[in-house]
């Protein structure tokens, strides 16, 4: 597998953080939409990576960790892209380019891993369910990662601190907004794959121990704490601040599910 | 630099003066035409405001220059001589240039930033272009004022942020709600500055104004102001659910607005964000409000602070502007100081073509002699000689002009070449 575009998008998020960076020093916005463009930017080189592997062997992107982890980093970036077009949040871009940068480092470790798929992993709706999960994933960081925004800036608001980041950060109303969209549009994704992956597992493996597995039962969690979220955001009307603490806590649940849980779980992994 | 610019404003003049001058100035003169009759000013631009009134002239003899724009603004002030020494600043050359420059980027308006004034020079500019008052000279210094005026205003943040209380309460709606498309501002009281406020959310896209008042008539004649919905206090519970944006100032002893009320209103909007903005002293709004989720609770003091910060962060700002303007008059001193040597540059190259041509009419008769094409050919060589050995001096000069050590250079090319006059 060539890994020049993956190694140039991985520079381009570098230079992306980079920018963010400086515009933050700075406060200039200018800096960060410079840096919108360059992410987008790593973004499209990102995607002719993912191209060229789908021209190699079909939609299977996420094959071993490192793929998923690189997928993963890809949904958040291009989701936030979209995202930020709808709204005033370009600067959201300080916090989504080093979260893409750490993902793409850490996919960085096995650019040339092995590709080998077990055979207790062998079927078509296994990249189905994989692909699925990890959008809906992504979605879902995406919305937590706006809601670590909200609270700087909630807290800023809240102190008075009119005068230097606050000025800066995007408004409250956009970034709840990000966090509405991300919740959203996340949910229905990540359930389609979840049933995409039971509805494999019944019939490939069948019996009820892959249920037990540690790695459902966390991406259960997962799915329980996010549909919780949007539970209470679309019926109770939890917005704000409470919804952007919750998002938090549940980024670290979904981190550990994506990343901790994969070396507990014996079949039910990346390798 | 013969650029002479004499002038004052807020700072230096009182606004009797100022007035005075304006209105003589309105009633049917001109004052280009009257300056420009002024055998030492050779171009001239009249800017005046209500702020300032300013003459940046280009001047043959200088102090004669600035002593008759003195006596033209004394006269039209019907002022006597010591009030208007007091009142006027006289510059010259860079620090001309410096002071029109400051003006047209608004570092030397009463607000600071405020983008008026670079209006107000254009149309200043246009009546000059159209009476032709201006030369080569004030063609340039104003185009590169203005450009100077679109660097400060796009490189700093001079013009950044709200510095009125009243623009200061749109700029926090913004930064807490985002986009004011659509939403519902509630005026609970109603006073100049809550409707000044109401206005400029109205003007950034708010959809929909309400105003509560005690008396209902009031609030009728106050909604009519500003195409609101009038409403009487006692839906005032009810309506804070549909408002997105309340602005509370009523002469009220007590709290209007308490934690209960806010609490069963967020509870019914699902808690959407609320901005609750309290200009009354004493207070409408119970400041417990201000703790519960959701809810931004601004008093007038809060707002004061928001304008001080952008006060302050204006000066930060301009400091940043005086270094593009110094970098610019810079500039302008450069372009001006090639000027000084361009007639020493044309009569060079005239009288370097002028043995050009007595030469080649000298030797006619050998050179008619030869074809048609050899003939163009001996007087292209001879021509690009001559530019050949004209080029290094001719650069050289424009390279010692910009640092503006030309003279020296001028003179001796003058006499060495014996170029008309012998002296610059």
């Amino acid at each position: 597998m060539d890994t020049l575009f993956f190694k140039a998008a991985l520079a381009a998020y570098f230079a992306a953080t980079a920018g963010y960076l400086v515009s933050l020093v700075a406060r200039r916005v200018v800096m960060a939409r410079i840096a919108t463009w360059i992410l987008g930017l790593a973004v499209a080189l990102h995607t002719v990576h993912f191209l060229e592997m789908c021209a190699e062997r079909g939609l299977n992107v996420a094959v071993n960790l490192f793929e998923a982890v690189s997928f993963f980093a890809w949904i958040v970036s291009s989701a936030y892209l979209v995202f930020q077009l709808r709204t005033r949040t370009r600067v959201l871009g300080a916090i989504v380019a080093p979260f893409a940068v750490m993902l793409m480092m850490l996919a960085s470790l096995g650019a040339e891993g092995t590709l080998a798929i077990p055979d207790a992993l062998q079927g078509r709706l296994v990249p189905v369910h994989v692909t699925l999960s990890i959008i809906g994933e992504g979605l879902f960081a995406l919305a937590s990662l706006a809601g670590v925004m909200y609270c700087i800036q909630d807290r800023q608001i809240r102190r008075r601190r009119m005068g230097g980041l606050a000025r800066y950060l995007p408004s409250l109303g956009d970034l709840d907004s990000i966090n509405h969209a991300g919740l959203l549009w996340g949910f229905p994704l990540l359930t389609l794959g979840l049933i995409a992956g039971s509805v494999w597992a019944k019939t490939a493996w069948g019996g009820s121990q892959w249920v037990t597995d540690p790695k459902t039962l966390w991406s259960f969690a997962v799915w329980c704490f996010y549909a919780f979220l949007l539970h209470q955001r679309l019926a109770i009307g939890w917005k704000g601040r409470r919804i952007a603490v919750l998002s938090i806590a549940a980024l670290v649940v979904l981190i550990s599910a994506f990343i901790g849980v994969n070396f507990l779980s014996g079949v039910h992994r990346f390798t | 630099m013969n650029v002479i610019l004499v002038g004052m404003n807020h700072k230096t003049a009182p606004l009797e003066i100022r007035e005075r001058l304006t209105l003589s100035c309105g009633e049917g003169l001109h004052p280009l035409e009257e300056l420009l009759r002024v055998e030492a000013v050779q171009e001239a631009l009249y800017l005046s405001t209500c702020n300032r009134v300013e003459v940046v002239a280009r001047a043959g003899d200088v102090e004669e220059a600035v002593a008759r724009v003195k006596a033209f603004i004394l006269r039209h002030g019907n002022l006597d001589a010591a009030e208007l020494e007091k009142c006027l600043y006289v510059h010259c050359g860079s620090d001309a240039v410096r002071h029109l420059f400051r003006v047209a980027s608004s570092l030397d308006s009463m607000v600071m930033g405020e983008p008026q004034i670079l209006g107000q020079m254009k149309d200043a500019y246009r009546d000059c272009v159209e009476q032709k008052a201006s030369g080569i000279i004030l063609n340039k210094l104003l185009h590169h004022a203005f450009r100077t005026a679109k660097r400060v205003r796009t490189e700093t943040a001079i013009a950044g942020n709200a510095v009125s209380v009243s623009y200061a309460a749109v700029e926090m709606a913004k930064k807490i709600l985002g986009s004011l498309e659509g939403r519902t501002v509630l005026l609970v009281g109603a006073g100049e500055m809550s409707e000044l406020a109401a206005r400029h959310l109205l003007k950034n896209g708010a959809g929909r104004i309400i105003v509560a008042n005690r008396t209902y008539a009031r609030a009728a004649q106050v909604a009519g102001e500003i195409q609101g919905t009038p409403v009487g206090f006692e839906q005032l519970e009810e309506k804070l659910q549909e408002a997105d944006i309340v602005i509370s100032s009523t002469g009220a002893a007590g709290y209007v607005i308490t934690p209960p009320m806010v609490r069963t209103a967020l509870r019914r909007r699902k808690n959407r964000l609320l901005f609750l903005i309290d200009i009354a002293v004493p207070r409408d709004v119970d400041p417990d409000t201000g703790r519960i989720e959701n809810v931004f609770l601004f008093n007038i003091d809060d707002l004061q602070g928001v304008v001080d910060e952008n006060v302050r962060n204006r000066h930060r700002e301009a400091e940043k502007a005086e270094g593009i303007i110094g970098e610019e008059v810079l500039r302008f001193a450069e372009w001006y100081n090639t000027l000084e040597v361009v007639p020493t540059i044309v009569s060079l190259r005239e009288k370097a073509e002028s043995i050009l041509r007595a030469e080649l009419e000298r030797s006619g008769s050998w050179l008619r002699g030869l074809g048609e094409e050899d003939r163009k050919n001996v007087e292209i060589l001879a021509a690009q000689i001559i530019n050949k050995i004209l080029h290094d001096p001719v650069t050289g000069l424009k390279e010692e002009s910009r640092s503006n050590g030309a003279m020296p250079y001028v003179a001796a090319i003058r006499k060495l070449f014996r170029l008309e006059g012998g002296e610059p």
